[in-house]
């Protein structure tokens, strides 16, 4: 089967964003939502899809604006303003969308919106994509990865405080310390994909 | 005046510090603690942003009508935050290198937004900036007993200069220390020092 | 009057205008200043490479000097590298090929040395990377650049190979740095990209001068 190469490139950036490289438990992005929403799997569940499709959207949007806006105009420190207004846009105006179509599914995502524009790992995302200079594709597979990546941390985080709800824990340690320290071990475990893809 | 500036600052520091009370805005500095160096230019940077946002945005709190407010702060911390990058790019260009993208990442740091939302907003400039002021550095100060024990333990320098136990042939260097995991563990440990000494005696 | 309509809008143009345009005036007054940091990182980069300039290297304006009296920009004849020549308009010393390539973290950008004879490696110098300080980061320390030295580019898909730090070396080989495996991976493979890409690039211009017919 032929693979065009840069399909595969994408491919493998999009793999890796989700494990090696790991934009929470790596790149430290995203840590506010995740400490403080990730006490049930439900909420969790919400607020990473919403992450997920905000990430992958937002990202594609502003590599075009910096290579169609930014670039030509030689206004590269911008970008900072410009991504920001960007996504703030994007998801101020997702959120009337969903308002409007579904009143279902604002209920179950609706909420968590207007978090997301604050959340660092959206311009994060972005932000490393200008850094690596990718091309349209695979910011697509970088953006879907990271989001991805982020979903499944803040779902393993849910997951495991649930279930330590109803431990004895130090006092001290209770709420961000404990966390901290499960983020640690995940931080950990995910190290051992290193090395999972060729190069990768 | 003096009892409300006192308090402002002993907030700010212990009370409602940023990294072990509030757990706010880690993001942009925990990925660069691996070295104090690196630590000590990004708290300076967030110092900068924090306190001269905070006094622009209590300046023009009277004019900003309420619905867009949010917007003129992101407006403001970016401007700031602008000039630091702009500023390292010209000067330091090797910082600037090695921070990469988290000095932009101060502009989303919740701390700087939830200071200039919380209280810049509703309160004179001379009161906002010390605000600022004072909860930059109870972020800085934590943030770089970290960058400490991290770069100590894993690398046996301290800002770039070796030390003589940890430098040495005895001492094993903790490489977990200067990956992420080091710090997410730090910031675990130095959050419940420091919770466990506020806490009242049961 | 904040209660107009039209009030928002005009602020919030305004704040924007103000605030662009002060950062746009600091930043035109700084650009010269971070292009001529960009250029000197690569110049020192470049100066090197070459044991010849290497020793001479002191400082920024040393550097500096040195990069224009003695480097060549490079064209199309010389595959895209920069050239040591032995006088003015003379024959090639070396060779100065810039390589560059997606790190571990950030991209990783460099220079790599090559003698007279395409094959042998003078040195390497990195002028842009962002690898985790204690581990990737050593690839742009002297010690592991050292390495480079002497070293001779074999025929085939990979010409210089990183391996691992117990091995032993043959002399298209150097040793990785202990626990940086994947920085040291994917530099063996932004190296072998570059060096395989530039050799062919010669290859076809010696063959193309060698016949050539002379009018």
């Amino acid at each position: 089967m032929n693979i065009p190469s840069e399909m595969s490139q994408a491919f493998v950036i999009c793999v890796s964003a989700i494990f090696t490289q790991n934009i929470l438990l790596t790149y430290f992005l995203g840590l506010c939502p995740f400490l403080g929403v990730s006490r049930e799997v439900k909420t969790a569940y919400g607020l990473g899809l919403a992450v997920i499709f905000v990430m992958t959207t937002t990202s594609v949007l502003n590599w075009l604006a910096y290579r169609y806006v930014l670039a030509p105009l030689e206004l590269h420190f911008f970008r900072f303003i410009l991504f920001i207004i960007i996504i703030a846009a994007f998801v101020q105006f997702t959120e009337m969308v969903i308002e409007r179509y579904s009143p279902l599914l604002y209920q179950k995502l609706g909420v968590f919106l207007p978090l997301i524009t604050v959340n660092c790992a959206i311009l994060g995302a972005s932000l490393f994509m200008v850094i690596r200079e990718y091309s349209l594709i695979e910011t697509v597979g970088y953006g879907l990865g990271s989001g991805i990546g982020w979903f499944l941390a803040i779902m393993a985080m849910a997951g495991i405080r649930q279930k330590l709800a109803h431990e004895r824990i130090p006092r001290g340690l209770q709420g961000p310390g404990i966390a901290l320290i499960i983020a640690g071990l995940m931080a950990l475990a995910f190290m051992g994909f290193t090395g999972v893809l060729q190069g990768q | 005046m003096q009892a409300e500036s006192k308090n402002i600052i002993m907030q700010g520091l212990w009370h409602s510090n940023p990294v072990f009370r509030q757990v706010l805005g880690i993001c942009s500095t925990l990925a660069v603690t691996n070295l104090v160096l690196n630590t000590t230019v990004m708290c300076l940077a967030l110092l900068f942003t924090l306190s001269l946002s905070a006094l622009t945005v209590s300046i023009l709190r009277r004019l900003t009508p309420r619905n867009i407010r949010m917007m003129v702060e992101t407006l403001i911390i970016a401007f700031y935050v602008i000039i630091v990058d702009v500023v390292l790019k010209a000067y330091w260009p090797d910082m600037s290198r090695s921070l990469g993208p988290y000095v932009g990442l101060i502009i989303t740091n919740c701390i700087v937004m939830g200071r200039c939302e919380a209280y810049a907003n509703a309160n004179p400039p001379g009161r906002a900036f010390l605000d600022g002021l004072f909860n930059a550095l109870g972020y800085s100060f934590v943030l770089l007993i970290i960058a400490t024990f991290r770069e100590v333990m894993g690398m046996g320098t301290f800002m770039g200069m070796a030390l003589p136990y940890f430098s040495g042939p005895h001492w094993d260097k903790w490489i977990i220390m200067v990956m992420p995991p080091g710090a997410f563990f730090m910031l675990a440990i130095v959050t419940w020092v420091f919770r466990s000494i506020g806490l009242p005696k049961e | 009057m904040r209660e107009k309509k039209w009030f928002p809008v005009v602020y919030m143009f305004l704040a924007t205008a103000f605030f662009s345009s002060v950062v746009i005036g600091f930043t035109r007054l700084t650009r010269n200043r971070v292009a001529a940091n960009e250029a000197l990182a690569l110049e020192r980069a470049v100066v090197h490479v070459w044991p010849q300039t290497r020793a001479k290297a002191a400082n920024a304006a040393m550097v500096h000097q040195l990069f224009v009296e003695q480097a060549t920009l490079p064209d199309e004849a010389t595959g895209g590298a920069y050239t040591l020549r032995r006088h003015q308009g003379g024959t090639v010393a070396a060779y100065a090929l810039p390589i560059a390539g997606q790190g571990f973290w950030a991209p990783i950008k460099g220079v790599i040395g090559i003698a007279a004879d395409r094959k042998t490696i003078t040195g390497i110098a990195f002028y842009e990377q962002n690898e985790t300080p204690g581990l990737g980061a050593e690839i742009a320390q002297v010690p592991f650049c050292r390495q480079f030295e002497g070293k001779v580019m074999a025929p085939g898909q990979t010409p210089i190979r990183i391996r691992r730090p117990t091995v032993h070396l043959s002399e298209n080989e150097v040793h990785a740095v202990t626990g940086a495996t994947q920085t040291c991976t994917r530099l063996e493979r932004i190296i072998c990209q570059a060096l395989q890409q530039w050799q062919e690039q010669m290859a076809y211009r010696v063959h193309k001068k060698d016949n050539e017919q002379v009018p």
